[in-house]
């Protein structure tokens, strides 16, 4: 593996992919507690209609994308609140908008199918050294406000009027919160695509709360599941020719398929 | 007479525009003891959210006496357990530790201080001994006791109790009035606990609020409170339909 790392674009991919892994997967944990998982597919959805139509007014793509995701991420918060809805009914309906929106601003952009496509679902293995820096620089931003934060993102999820009786400023909390996780997210899909992003925000949490009591170890259980599938689905990929963001997310999975069933045996025995 | 702590004056409570309880006058003084009985439904973790300033009053006001001058009345809510989501791998002790949230500011965490006031609440509900054990892996009545480790490790100025015994069995019932009965009698502390059971007021209340069934709500001792005329009187409807 050490070999691997003399070569200049694997090593940008293999940082990528831990960049990725270390500014997302602690962030799953909340996600699959907070039942947020399928916010993060809608709003990489919205994503990429953002940068579909950025293409088509040839404007710069990661700007309209960031502010569009971290709004659909505050909309999402404040909309789950509604007393007519479930909120699984917004983030359908975000979901079927975002899709429909890339595909039809697609079709009347004027740059070729092949290079939006690159554009909207990111391709790990063309990340610039300039980007690296950028991702390293946010994720690490974020990943501090995750540790420093950790009291407010809890109660604010947890038990809210609790929160507010202690006089945490829980709806600020909460707008900090889904703001973050909007700012990860796009930073991410620019990067790695909508599919690897999605995977990363649902997948280390989930295994990770399956193997373990403890919230505090479920963080790091979740960033060591993360950061393990990002390298050891480059090191695959590159073995056996096979597309490495695909190769991550089926590794993730199957992180995920084990942690399960040891959570399911230990508890059994 | 003992020093007033919070007083509602012609206060109405509800959701939107719908008031569901109004008119309500009530006085809690300091080391008070008061139930407050109602049917399902009557409004009653209505009231408590909006003297716990969750819910805004409809109209009227709600003053407040805290003890720090300038400061706010400390409240220690004890919401009804059910509705804490267990998958969150919490143990009893990071449960407890959640008091200590409102006396750090933004960004900090908490130190061995605060562990130390959180340990102190579990070995006053009786829980030090399972300060490791997952939250979710407690009964009934340990997640209660629990929960009010968690108010009295914020150091409250008033307990309020959410239905403090819903759904238990009579052992844990008892056991958890007592506790919440030792700890006005040893540490003066303020209790306000909700319920539909007219069997916890009746035997640990001190003073009673009875919600009727046209949305008042009547305030006194708890012998003139549960006498059968007034009862009659507080539940006209419900008894017509029986």
């Amino acid at each position: 593996m050490i070999s691997l790392l003399t070569v200049p674009f694997l090593r940008n991919i293999m940082i990528a992919g831990g960049l990725v892994a270390v500014g997302l997967s602690p962030w799953s944990v909340y996600v699959v507690l907070r039942r947020i998982v399928f916010s993060g597919a809608a709003v990489a959805e919205v994503a990429s209609a953002a940068v579909a139509l950025a293409v088509l007014f040839q404007l710069a793509p990661f700007p309209i994308a960031l502010l569009l995701t971290v709004a659909s991420f505050l909309a999402l918060s404040r909309l789950a609140d509604s007393p007519v809805l479930p909120p699984e009914t917004m983030v359908g309906m975000l979901y079927a908008g975002g899709a429909a929106a890339s595909v039809l601003l697609i079709a009347k952009a004027p740059r070729g199918e092949a290079d939006i496509l690159n554009i909207l679902f990111g391709n790990i293995l063309t990340v610039p050294s300039s980007l690296l820096w950028t991702m390293g620089a946010v994720f690490g931003v974020l990943s501090l406000l995750q540790y420093l934060a950790s009291k407010e993102f809890l109660i604010s999820a947890y038990d809210p009027d609790m929160g507010r009786t202690l006089g945490v400023r829980v709806e600020l909390w909460n707008m900090i919160f889904y703001g973050a996780l909007g700012v990860a997210v796009a930073v991410a899909i620019r990067t790695v695509g909508a599919l690897l992003t999605f995977t990363m925000l649902v997948a280390p949490g989930a295994a990770a709360l399956c193997l373990t009591g403890r919230l505090s170890r479920a963080f790091k259980v979740a960033l060591a599941f993360g950061v393990l599938a990002a390298i050891a689905g480059v090191v695959v990929s590159y073995q056996y020719d096979l597309p490495t963001g695909p190769t991550i997310v089926a590794i993730l999975v199957g992180i995920f398929v084990v942690s399960f069933g040891f959570g399911r045996a230990a508890r059994a025995g | 007479m003992p020093a007033e702590l919070l007083k509602a004056e012609k206060l109405s409570v509800g959701y939107g525009r719908h008031a569901v309880l109004h008119g309500i006058d009530l006085t809690i003084a300091r080391g008070d003891f008061l139930g407050v009985m109602g049917p399902n439904g009557a409004g009653k973790t209505t009231m408590l959210k909006t003297f716990l300033g969750l819910l805004k009053p409809l109209s009227g006001r709600i003053t407040a006496a805290p003890s720090s001058p300038g400061g706010r009345v400390l409240f220690g809510y004890v919401p009804q357990r059910e509705s804490l989501d267990l998958h969150y791998p919490l143990t009893s002790l990071e449960v407890a530790l959640m008091g200590r949230y409102g006396r750090l500011g933004p960004f900090r965490r908490p130190g061995p201080e605060d562990e130390r006031i959180a340990r102190a609440a579990l070995r006053q509900t009786r829980m030090d001994a399972l300060a490791e054990r997952p939250y979710r892996k407690l009964s009934g009545g340990q997640k209660q006791r629990v929960l009010i480790a968690r108010a009295l490790a914020s150091e409250p100025e008033i307990l309020l109790l959410d239905e403090p015994t819903n759904g238990m069995d009579v052992n844990s019932e008892r056991a958890i009035m007592e506790l919440l009965t030792e700890l006005q009698a040893e540490k003066k502390t303020t209790v306000v606990f909700v319920t539909h059971l007219l069997s916890t007021i009746e035997t640990y209340a001190r003073r009673v609020a009875l919600i009727t069934f046209d949305g008042k709500l009547l305030v006194g001792e708890k012998a003139e409170m549960l006498a059968p005329e007034v009862l009659a009187g507080a539940y006209k409807k419900n008894n017509k339909n029986l």
